[in-house]
């Protein structure tokens, strides 16, 4: 009797620690409850890869820029073809206002948000790869000294300066509503339809000779 | 003896100065191995006088009218929206111009509007220097440059039924209007799915920044030509127009694809292209320019006519033959 008492308790000391081997956790536990609360904790502790959460959270920001947006759009509806260029303008100049208006604390880095860092590497490894006469094109497309804000229209005095396809190609998609710029070697976020500069992101300051 | 050796000294200097002459620097244009052949002498001009006559005038605008019956026929104007005098002029040569060769449409390479674009810079660098185009019903087709708000997509005399880049079909050819500023992947896409269903005899891409240039300020844009052109030489564009460049350069076909630069319809950037570039087929930068062609069966006619009415390039191209599917170099030159 005392032989199967004994056996029956190494039984389950043994089924007992197989569990908790299984779930890594110690012994001891109540194994109905430690598998839920292990299966959470295990999830807690799976490896993230931080470039995928980085950019999960730039869609997110993107996201919620563009539910934002839509606010402002749905009292200024897109213009279909016109003949008349101030329909275009003044709808332009309303979405700026309008979304600017919506967001007045935004500032920079609010929507790169924790992709910066990513981004700020594509760009200077996209400017390091390029040849000295490349480098020089980009640069004389714009004046010097151009200083870009948050929730500013962008200046219609100076082009819109061309995002090189190559750099282009290695950043996050966007919605069809933004665009990257990159100004002076310093990459920002415009609303195409509003003219308005989104976000700019900050970091080293772009070198503007070399 | 002594009237031998005059003879001979006279011979000898005439020599030399003829050497000279021939070795003296000449001013640009600058022109290089044409692949084009020249345009038939049939010109619409009056015709040559008669012994005893007063030579007539020089014509003001030297263009010929169009050889085939019913080719497609379109004018092509780059960088034009400064609303300054060199404009106007240009669109006044290209008005006249229509009288001879009737052009159905105009297509823009980009920059249309530079500075502001408020509802007046519309009028000013647009409607009123192809105000004699516009007037005739002639519509236009722009592109997008690096100047141009993408807002520009919903101004319905440009034609772009509100997209960055589109595509629309005239006659025999397939024209794809491209957004080079910005080359984004769902871009990408829609070219080579564009690109792949069309049958079109000809396929034309016109867009901002060239792909191949000799201008000593840009040059090519060969990031952009690492993305395009894989795709033009798979799907068999044949021509491809692009600004960007304040001059007119014909560049020397490339891997079967033939190349103009025309972004000098407005603004000027005097003696840019380089002297000694091996892509220059063809070059003109002292003077504005607006261009004329016309798609035939076989060939494209073009002609190029600067703003006092001169005739600065003209020829005929011939239609390369369809890439085969197997082997993309089939096109390579």
């Amino acid at each position: 009797m005392l032989k199967l008492r004994r056996w029956h308790v190494l039984r389950t000391v043994l089924a007992l620690m197989f569990s908790a081997l299984c779930i890594g956790l110690p012994a001891g536990h109540d194994v109905g409850a430690t598998t839920v609360a292990a299966a959470a904790a295990v999830a807690r502790q799976a490896p993230v890869n931080p470039l995928a959460q980085s950019m999960a959270e730039f869609k997110k920001r993107v996201d919620a820029y563009l539910q934002l947006r839509k606010a402002v759009t749905d009292k200024y509806p897109e213009v279909k073809e016109t003949g008349n260029p101030a329909k275009i303008s003044e709808r332009e100049k309303n979405l700026g206002k309008g979304i600017a208006l919506a967001r007045p604390h935004a500032k920079a880095g609010d929507v790169f948000g924790p992709v910066s860092h990513q981004l700020l590497k594509i760009v200077e490894d996209d400017w390091n790869s390029r040849s000295a006469a490349d480098r020089k094109a980009l640069l004389s497309e714009l004046p010097p000294g151009i200083q870009l804000k948050v929730n500013q229209a962008y200046p219609t005095n100076i082009p819109l300066a061309t995002v090189p396809p190559k750099l282009l190609a290695q950043l996050p998609m966007i919605p069809e509503e933004l665009e990257y710029r990159l100004i002076n070697r310093r990459l920002l976020l415009r609303d195409r339809d509003a003219n308005l500069i989104v976000d700019v992101l900050v970091g080293t300051e772009p070198k503007r000779a070399e | 003896m002594r009237v031998k050796h005059l003879l001979l000294v006279s011979v000898l200097s005439v020599g030399v100065s003829t050497l000279c002459a021939q070795q003296a620097p000449t001013a640009k244009p600058v022109t290089r191995a044409p692949a084009a052949s020249q345009a038939p002498a049939s010109r619409a001009q009056a015709p040559a006088p008669r012994a005893g006559q007063a030579a007539p005038a020089k014509p003001a605008l030297d263009i010929s009218p169009p050889r085939e019956q019913d080719s497609v026929r379109f004018g092509i104007l780059g960088d034009t929206g400064t609303g300054d005098r060199r404009q106007f002029e240009v669109g006044a040569q290209m008005t006249k111009a229509l009288q001879i060769f009737p052009f159905e449409f105009v297509i823009m390479l980009g920059d249309n509007i530079y500075g502001s674009e408020r509802p007046q810079d519309f009028v000013k660098k647009f409607e009123q220097p192809y105000e004699g185009i516009l007037s005739q019903k002639i519509p236009f087709y722009a592109s997008l440059g690096n100047h141009d708000d993408p807002t520009q997509r919903y101004y319905k005399p440009f034609n772009m039924n509100g997209e960055r880049f589109y595509t629309f079909k005239k006659g025999d050819a397939r024209f794809f209007a491209l957004d080079s500023n910005y080359m984004d992947q769902p871009q990408l896409k829609w070219i080579e799915e564009q690109l792949s269903r069309s049958n079109d005899r000809w396929k034309i891409a016109f867009f901002h920044h060239p792909l191949y240039s000799s201008g000593a300020r840009h040059g090519s844009e060969v990031d952009l030509r690492t993305r395009l052109e894989p795709l033009f030489v798979k799907y068999g564009v044949d021509i491809v127009f692009a600004g960007h460049e304040h001059f007119y350069e014909r560049v020397v076909p490339q891997k079967g694809i033939y190349y103009f630069t025309q972004g000098g319809s407005a603004k000027l950037r005097e003696g840019n292209i380089r002297v000694n570039s091996a892509l220059t087929a063809k070059g003109f930068d002292t003077d504005n320019v607006f261009m004329v062609a016309e798609l035939g069966k076989e060939s494209m006619q073009f002609q190029v006519v600067s703003r006092t009415g001169r005739r600065v390039d003209s020829g005929s191209l011939p239609l390369m033959p369809e890439p085969k599917a197997s082997d993309d170099k089939s096109r390579s030159q």
